[in-house]
């Protein structure tokens, strides 16, 4: 009888999960083979170059909050995120310091004193490279695939980035193996979504870039 | 050429906003020590809606680019806030990165708290917040609403009463809108704030300040 209770939760608790997985997606059977080709797209990305559309949901509102920018990486440390829409805001990562200008008005700061600034950094270059699943000090990942993409589906171990997502999802293009958007989901599953458009890989970028003036 | 040399350009807008701010203040003290000999008239009826101030009417989505200073600390993004229903409004803020800072609902001039982030989440900062949004919503309960007419400055004043507790909304009559907020208890100013620019009847641009903490809060009308 109580085994039998057993088979039930867990059928449900494997249903529930399922459910939870994203349309058209199932796991990878060949995770070591996957993790070796995003290992090997990380190394050989030099640059990245790609505009962005940012979808923010809020469940009590009928439409999405939309931002619009462009972004440029450039391997090992060196980011610049632009929002054109709604606002003018820049934010550049190069190597220790952080750059921002909000709405023409300039500040800086250094990431080794400012935690939360250096955790952002870190998040965001993973994120853009695919590297994030090798940080497994931080997140527990699973790996899922359609015809089209790789999923890469990552839970925060830490309690304070927890507190504030529930999942980051990674969708992979297998066509050149880049990032095609990120979703991060909070626990309320408000979530925001990143699309990559018009992507380009290691093309030059002069480093004036990640300056502000 | 100003905006390419930050220091300069932050020292003249911390100039602006204090000679601002004393102007906000001086014309204030100077309204308040004659309000006492205007003639006062109240609506009996307690309905906020003559105040011709439709932030808290508007029943769009209404978003704001924030930039909150609180002593040292500095933090913005997107300011949202969405009339759910009478009474009822759902209050977010979200960095640039769209990650929630807090959200709140303010139901019936309660705040409750859906989610903030640790620092934030005190419980003065809470009943800070509460205050605020209660002013800039029109929420706050009250036992008299007076309005009253000054002829010499051209202005029309709604006076929300309770106890020790004054607030004020203030109303050019050259602008039709409401350019003022301040709240007193006794005779001493807690908070102020300024409201200009007004696109489609939503003030484009919202100063708030704390007088007795180091707060300041300030808001441009994106959408």
């Amino acid at each position: 009888m109580i085994k039998n209770i057993f088979l039930v939760v867990i059928l449900q608790i494997a249903l529930l999960h399922t459910n939870a997985q994203d349309k058209g997606f199932k796991p990878v059977d060949d995770i070591t083979g996957l993790k070796n080709k995003l290992n090997e797209l990380t190394a050989n990305s030099q640059t990245i170059q790609s505009d962005f559309v940012q979808e923010k949901h809020l469940s009590f509102l009928s439409e999405n909050i939309i931002s619009k920018g462009k972004f440029a990486f450039k391997n090992p440390n060196l980011l610049r995120w632009e929002y054109a829409e709604p606002i003018n805001y820049i934010i550049v990562f190069n190597n220790k310091n952080i750059l921002i200008s909000d709405d023409g008005k300039i500040s800086s700061f250094d990431t080794q004193s400012n935690k939360m600034f250096s955790e952002i950094n870190n998040m965001m270059v993973g994120t853009i490279q695919g590297s994030l699943f090798n940080d497994s000090e931080r997140f527990s990942v699973k790996y899922y695939e359609s015809d089209k993409q790789y999923l890469l589906d990552l839970e925060p171990k830490m309690a304070e980035m927890k507190s504030m997502l529930k999942t980051i999802k990674i969708f992979i293009d297998k066509t050149d193996n880049s990032v095609a958007s990120i979703k991060m989901i909070e626990s309320s599953d408000d979530y925001t979504k990143i699309d990559f458009i018009n992507r380009k890989l290691n093309q030059p970028i002069i480093d004036d870039n990640f300056r502000l003036k | 050429m100003l905006s390419s040399n930050p220091k300069i350009w932050n020292t003249l807008n911390r100039f602006f906003s204090k000679i601002y701010l004393l102007y906000l203040i001086l014309f204030f003290s100077a309204c308040t020590t004659t309000y006492k000999n205007l003639p006062k008239t109240e609506y009996p009826e307690k309905d906020i809606r003559v105040i011709p101030f439709s932030l808290p009417q508007s029943e769009k989505t209404i978003i704001y680019k924030a930039d909150i200073t609180f002593y040292k600390n500095n933090f913005g993004g997107l300011l949202v806030i969405k009339k759910i229903e009478d009474k009822n409004y759902r209050i977010v803020l979200t960095t640039q990165f769209g990650l929630k800072i807090f959200d709140f609902e303010l139901n019936h001039s309660k705040l409750n708290v859906v989610f903030c982030i640790d620092q934030l989440n005190k419980k003065m900062i809470i009943k800070t917040f509460e205050e605020d949004f209660n002013l800039l919503l029109l929420q706050q309960n009250f036992d008299y609403l007076f309005v009253i007419n000054n002829t010499e400055l051209k202005q029309k004043i709604w006076q929300l009463n309770s106890g020790k507790i004054n607030t004020f909304y203030i109303q050019n009559n050259e602008s039709a809108s409401i350019d003022i907020i301040s709240k007193r208890k006794r005779n001493s100013e807690k908070i102020s704030v300024g409201l200009r620019s007004y696109k489609n009847d939503l003030p484009g641009e919202i100063k708030l300040e704390h007088h007795n903490i180091k707060l300041k809060i300030n808001l441009k009308l994106l959408q």
